[in-house]
């Protein structure tokens, strides 16, 4: 019992006194998992909105596949982005396992299909008539549809949040295509699991509690983007 | 001033097989105001978004000015959507003040802010609602949005403004504010106005000129006592059951889904209900009285509102008055089937 205790105790010593390995570790998360989620937004909100106002081909088929997608196990994302960028992989000669970059790789698979699903249903969920208003209004085709997205814009903020909270929090694809190498490509979660077996409490609970008030802040924004949805 | 904004020429659009619009020549002058007339579903909504250009026809051609813009494609047409707009008959305002809401048009045509402010101001102004820029679209009533979107529309200065039921969905103060709007509209920015309606009245009220539209076609003249319902056989006998659930014994071979008019001319007004050869009676009470000339047309309540015309000898000679109950009575011939 005193272990944890003990753990606690350090773990705020660490935080308060900010130390370096600690807030480099958050910092390199945090710049692995905004840079997956900002490009799978550039790709999810796209591909959302035209899964939502578009009709084509298997448009059924897309929406179930994306919704399966969703489950995704980060580890097979991890051994198919392994098998990718390992030095036998297609992607080999760009010596990327083991780099920020297949982290980053494998963050963004993780985070597309929940972007594009949930700004799916957040843009299905709009008005039919914005786009004929912004229409009569004068707009351009490419106009009417930024409305279509502006008018969705909290539900599809809240999409790429819930996106950022997944791939922050996953440790599969991470520890598989980062490698947990100190000072390169260790970040929040594969230090936990590495920490608590090497028995440095103080040092897991520390990035434990950080990664916590991280995702309570997360739900605090997600919460207030939704209560703005009329 | 007498050139034509709109031509339409032999129109048709189809839903479903059946077809909805079949309208063979149609002109707009520049500068009046036209009502669309009819009753739900007689093409009134159709009509305006094919002008509008946010809905093909499927045959005809359609002319804004001299220029054809029958199924171009939305940006070959920009530069003519952008001289005319619609307000719909539910308006939807974007989910932001008052003042993004009509802005939103001269955001879309890169006018600068400073002009932005001044115009919205003035269309503001026009609508009655000066004080409202701040406002959350979101927390209007139903007649200040309704206002707030005319504003919208106005604040662009279209050439034509389209205007769906502009009336429908408001209350009866909103409707006469909206009513001196659309005459505002007229005497100060000489805009077209195209606006359909359902009342009558309110057509004659403020268009220049009047059309009418019943299942789709153009008809010259607006029946009296137009009714939508449907034709239904009982023990042998077709009836016209109407929304309210009145019954008329007509003559028709068909059943189903139906128009019918009766003339107000052959209804004859009793006190008593009388044994005749006529297979409709309906006791009603008086809601109306115009006089007319030599004539008097009344408004007669039986559940639906008919109008019944009769001279002024009757009219005195009975001792009607708003109020009174009588009897409605009309042969089955005279209800007359479209």
């Amino acid at each position: 019992m005193d272990f944890i205790i003990e753990g606690i105790r350090k773990a705020f010593h660490l935080i308060f006194t900010l130390d370096s390995e600690i807030f480099s570790i958050v910092l390199l998360s945090l710049r692995v998992s905004l840079t997956a989620v900002i490009l799978a937004s550039l790709l999810g909100v796209y591909l959302g909105f035209l899964m939502a106002v578009k009709d084509y081909w298997g448009k059924r088929f897309s929406v179930a596949l994306v919704n399966t997608l969703l489950a995704l196990p980060t580890v097979v994302i991890g051994l198919i982005v392994y098998s990718l960028v390992s030095r036998r992989g297609p992607l080999g000669i760009f010596g990327l396992l083991y780099t920020p970059s297949a982290m980053i790789i494998g963050q963004f698979i993780l985070a597309v299909p929940i972007i594009i699903a949930l700004t799916h249903s957040a843009v299905q969920g709009i008005d039919k008539r914005v786009r004929n208003t912004a229409l009569t209004l004068g707009a351009t085709e490419a106009q009417s549809a930024w409305m279509v997205i502006k008018e969705a814009r909290y539900a599809v903020l809240a999409a790429v949040i819930t996106g950022f909270g997944r791939v922050i929090a996953e440790v599969g694809a991470a520890m598989m295509l980062g490698g947990n190498i100190k000072g390169s490509t260790r970040v929040m979660t594969t230090a936990i699991a590495l920490e608590s077996t090497k028995g440095e409490f103080g040092f897991a609970i520390a990035l434990g509690i950080i990664l916590l008030f991280v995702a309570f802040s997360i739900n605090i924004l997600l919460h207030y983007f939704q209560s703005k949805r009329v | 001033m007498d050139k034509l904004i709109f031509k339409v020429r032999n129109i048709k659009k189809v839903y479903n097989n059946k077809i909805v619009l079949d309208v063979h020549n149609l002109n707009f002058q520049e500068g009046k105001i036209y009502a669309i007339v009819g009753p739900n579903g007689s093409g009134k909504t159709t009509l305006l978004n094919i002008l509008n250009l946010l809905e093909k026809a499927d045959e005809g051609q359609i002319f804004f000015y001299d220029q054809e813009i029958t199924n171009k494609s939305n940006s070959d047409i920009l530069e003519i959507r952008r001289r005319i707009t619609l307000v719909n008959q539910n308006p939807f305002l974007f989910n932001s003040t008052v003042y993004d809401n009509i802005a939103y048009g001269l955001k879309i045509r890169s006018i600068s802010p400073k002009v932005q402010k001044s115009k919205i101001r003035s269309a503001l102004n026009i609508v009655g609602l000066s004080d409202f820029e701040d406002r959350k679209a979101n927390q209007l009533s139903g007649g200040e949005a309704q206002r707030v979107v005319i504003a919208r529309a106005l604040v662009i200065e279209p050439e034509v403004l389209f205007l769906d039921e502009p009336t429908a969905n408001i209350d009866q103060k909103h409707i006469d504010v909206v009513e001196r709007i659309i005459k505002k509209i007229k005497e100060e920015i000489k805009t077209t106005v195209i606006f359909s309606t359902h009342d009558l009245s309110q057509a004659y009220r403020l268009a220049d000129e009047v059309i009418s539209l019943l299942d789709g076609k153009i008809i010259k003249q607006v029946p009296e006592n137009l009714l939508q319902g449907e034709i239904v056989e009982e023990n042998g006998l077709k009836r016209f059951k109407t929304m309210g659930n009145i019954k008329f014994a007509i003559v028709s071979k068909k059943v189903g889904l139906a128009y019918i008019s009766i003339d107000p001319r052959d209804i004859i007004l009793s006190y008593e209900q009388f044994q005749s050869s006529a297979r409709n009676s309906f006791l009603g009470k008086i809601t109306k009285i115009i006089e007319q000339n030599h004539l008097v047309k009344l408004e007669i309540d039986i559940s639906i509102p008919l109008v019944v015309i009769i001279t002024r000898e009757s009219f005195f000679e009975m001792n009607l008055n708003l109020g009174s109950k009588v009897y409605l009575t009309f042969k089955a011939s005279a209800v007359k089937l479209y």
